[in-house]
């Protein structure tokens, strides 16, 4: 057994379809809500936490509000006094603050930090979001003067795609089918209660408009509000836990394995780099395979699930082939097989990933965590997968110019 | 009985319930008559289903008619009838006679009214007609209000209301609560208790200061008297005249409609479709609020109170908990009327059970009602809020309100609050 292993011991996610803005509720009840619904859930007292991380992207953008780590001593006169600090990689904000918070556990420093994703951006309306989220990008060379640019750049990613392999687009409107219907699932889905249905994901129409390019309205992930907390332990830790919650250590779902690189943020070199790759974003398929070998797994099918980064329909596209259901190229053939479905082979996304359980950016990473966690441990509830006993979460920032990927499972 | 439901005659589906009800089962795929006094309002009704579901695809499962054309040749068709004509008895008996003919054996036929008595709805009818009858009703709008309400006659098959139980839920994703066939089943009934006490109190107070008081900081997403706009004057006074003739209970005086409201009403003032009810909105924004005692538009006075802001800055951040002990503590006089209607609200609500929904069931299906149905923070909410069953018991005896005999906590209350914070708005 690694005695420096990390493990997860539970959290709790806000309800995704909320708008806390036109709740005139402040960024901080928010923290609030995932802070005591997590320590709730995982039966943890606020005095028992060593420190707290944050991953937001752009609070000061959205909320006029920085400095979030200081509101943890509003939320609870115990946490008055706690090291606190925030990370930020864009869409992969939550994913690094849980790798910091994996850093400092394996150092030894803390035995228990409490990890926060946290993003509200209903503050603004779409057009001005949509330029914020142009900051995750390169700015001055990518975004100036564009609207909505991150659809831009995923519509290319697409385009990529379908120069060098060939793209039909009824398998993105089948990827957005498929979120949608998992997400219904999902009692904390934003578009749990939406309509969906594989003809209007590939309809253009009113209510179906393009975006951008070959980006339409279904293709995207919507503006979210949301939080999510997360507990990470030491071995320590986590063996007193498992004695006074009467479970297994063994039993405990820990970090496996964990993959983290960063490439260029613009979107153009990342593709100029790859033109004699195989894969088309060669370091998204470096961190998922540096997760792969420190869990000494295999391959893909080592796994029973993974939540990916779906901010659009190619980024998903993208995920299939560079996880390894398919060569790359074809990550078609998975959708058409039905692999990626619950209760296909390896199911993607069964919570709905971005496209239907929602995207608020600095949380996305730590969401897909709990709910592998969720999975691990027989409890997501509708959306399970049965069996589950590992999972893969694969978070990204900007147009894939930061990855992460984790593998958490338990021993046995 | 192998019961199955492929496709649905929704009567009445140029009205806003039919219509949007209707779309609801068109995005499950099912095929969808909407019969109408006219083509060109089955088709208006068909656009509303297309804006509510965001979707023009759902227009392949729908078909439009009138019913002097299509009657005959869609009802032989259904599985399931909707009727959701006009809150008038006598309208639906006479649809209900025409649409008998034309219905299959084992078709289920179901009304949207939740006021008018099932019983008399079916008088005239066939014993197979009252056999396949029951009551389905929805919320408004169903794409944002899940609730649905489902009550049985005497005559109704049990087969049909428990196959109908789990359809809706199952099917079109309602949040489906049992209720006994009593007029305004469980949500109408509570709510438009409270709705219509807080116009018997606007004469005194004023429409700003009770919307103010009762702010969706109480835990409504909408203020009442603006949710009366809303709903509409009539149908406001439709729904109170009908619950205090047809029950009995003990906030009867309550559901005397104030003599003002027969005044807006014959005046015009309904509410949001006239322009004007208790809210008048001007151009350029501004508001002007009906001012029950004089019978004029006064303009805003903004009124400020210290226990209201604390209890919104509380809320604001996510401190449901510590709003309400400002509220259950404060000294302004005004306080009283706010923790007036609160109690009113958490013992009227366990004071129903059993009377509109079984015992078995607690406080559960009323909870789900009020939360699905209104938007408003449950009674067992309410009550842990206040301070729980043994605190707030006392309370309603000092209020000298009755205290329920079922006045119960609910357990995992942490999460129950968590799950009910976006009830409570900071405004």
């Amino acid at each position: 057994m690694d005695k420096k292993a990390v493990y997860i011991l539970g959290g709790y996610q806000t309800d995704f379809a909320r708008n806390w803005s036109r709740e005139n509720k402040h960024i901080s009840a928010m923290m609030r809500e995932a802070f005591q619904g997590a320590s709730y859930q995982a039966k943890i007292a606020p005095a028992e936490i060593d420190a707290a991380f944050v991953g937001n992207f752009a609070s000061e953008l959205y909320c006029n509000q920085g400095h979030l780590g200081a509101f943890f001593a509003d939320l609870d006169s115990a946490l008055v006094g706690l090291p606190t600090c925030r990370f930020e990689a864009a869409c992969a904000s939550g994913g690094v603050a849980i790798l910091s918070a994996m850093a400092y556990i394996k150092a030894g420093i803390y035995d228990l930090i409490f990890v926060i994703g946290i993003e509200q951006m209903k503050t603004v309306t779409p057009l001005e979001g949509g330029r914020f989220l142009g900051a995750a990008a390169w700015y001055e060379k990518e975004c100036q003067g564009i609207d909505f640019p991150f659809p831009k750049l995923f519509g290319k990613l697409g385009d990529e795609y379908d120069k060098r392999y060939g793209l039909d687009d009824k398998y993105l409107a089948r990827i957005a089918q498929i979120n949608y219907s998992n997400a219904k699932k999902n009692p904390k889905a934003q578009a749990r209660d939406w309509f969906m249905s594989f003809e209007h994901a590939k309809t253009i129409g009113k209510y179906n408009c393009t975006v951008s390019g070959r980006i339409k309205v279904t293709d995207c992930s919507q503006v979210t509000d949301g939080a999510v907390g997360l507990f990470i332990a030491s071995e320590k830790f986590a063996s007193e836990y498992a004695r006074k919650t009467n479970t297994l250590l063994e039993k405990m779902p820990r970090i496996l394995g964990w993959g983290h690189t960063t490439t260029h943020i613009e979107f153009e070199e990342k593709i100029a780099d790859s033109a004699s790759d195989e894969f088309v974003l060669p370091w998204t398929r470096r961190a998922i395979t540096d997760a792969f070998k420190r869990a000494s797994i295999k391959d893909c099918w080592d796994v029973d699930l993974i939540e990916t980064h779906d901010c659009f329909t190619t980024s998903e596209y993208m995920a299939i082939d560079h996880f390894g259901l398919t060569k790359p190229g074809e990550s078609w053939k998975a959708i058409e097989e039905g692999i990626i479905e619950i209760p296909g082979k390896l199911p993607i996304n069964p919570s709905g990933g971005l496209i239907g359980c929602g995207h608020p950016v600095g949380a996305t990473g730590v969401r897909q965590l709990l709910d592998v966690y969720k999975q691990v441990t027989g409890s997501a509830g509708e959306y399970q997968v049965d069996g589950a006993k590992k999972g893969a979460t694969l978070n990204i920032g900007g147009t894939a110019a930061t990855n992460v990927c984790i593998i958490i499972g338990s021993y046995d | 009985m192998g019961l199955d439901i492929k496709s649905v005659a929704v009567i009445g589906a140029g009205g806003k319930i039919g219509s949007l009800t209707g779309g609801i089962c068109a995005q499950e795929g099912l095929r969808v008559y909407y019969l109408s006094r006219s083509l060109e309002h089955a088709k208006k009704g068909l656009n509303r289903a297309i804006e509510q579901a965001r979707s023009e695809v759902i227009a392949d499962n729908i078909i439009c008619g009138d019913y002097d054309s299509m009657l005959a040749k869609t009802i032989p068709y259904a599985d399931w009838v909707i009727e959701a004509v006009a809150e008038d008895g006598n309208i639906k008996r006479q649809m209900y006679a025409k649409i008998e003919p034309y219905l299959q054996p084992n078709v289920i036929i179901s009304t949207t009214t939740s006021s008018l008595p099932l019983d008399s709805l079916t008088e005239g009818r066939s014993k197979i007609f009252r056999k396949n009858f029951l009551s389905t009703h929805f919320y408004n709008p169903p794409g944002k209000m899940f609730a649905c309400e489902i009550a049985a006659t005497d005559s109704t098959d049990k087969g049909i209301y428990n196959f109908m139980k789990d359809f809706l839920h199952q099917r079109l994703g309602r949040v489906v609560v049992p209720t006994k066939n009593l007029e305004g089943f469980a949500g109408n009934r509570i709510a438009f208790l409270l709705f219509n006490k807080i116009t018997q109190l606007a004469l005194e107070y004023g429409t700003e200061m009770m919307d103010y008081l009762i702010g969706p900081y109480t835990g409504r997403l909408m203020p009442p008297l603006a949710t009366i706009d809303l709903v509409g004057l009539d149908i406001h006074k439709a729904i109170v005249n009908s619950l205090h003739i047809n029950t009995n209970d003990e906030m009867h005086d309550f559901f005397v409609l104030p003599a003002f409201i027969d005044m807006m009403i014959k005046n015009g003032l309904l509410g949001n479709k006239a322009g004007s009810g208790f809210y008048k909105k001007l151009e350029g924004g501004r508001i002007l609020y009906y001012d029950p005692a004089s019978g004029d538009y006064i303009p805003a006075v903004q009124p400020h109170l210290v226990f209201v802001e604390q209890a919104k800055h509380l809320i604001r951040l996510g401190m449901y908990r510590e709003a309400f002990e400002i509220v259950k503590n404060a000294h302004e006089k005004e306080a009283d009327i706010v923790r007036d209607i609160l109690y009113t609200y958490v013992a009227y609500s366990y004071n129903r059970i059993g009377e509109v929904t079984d015992e078995q069931f607690g406080i559960d299906g009323i909870d789900s009602v009020m939360s699905s149905g209104f938007h408003w923070a449950c009674p067992s909410l309410m009550l842990n809020l206040l301070g729980g069953a043994e605190e707030t018991a006392e309370k309603m005896l000092e209020l000298g309100l009755k205290v329920p005999d079922r006045l119960y906590n609910k357990t995992d209350t942490m999460l129950q609050i968590l799950d009910s914070g976006k009830y409570f708005v900071a405004l």
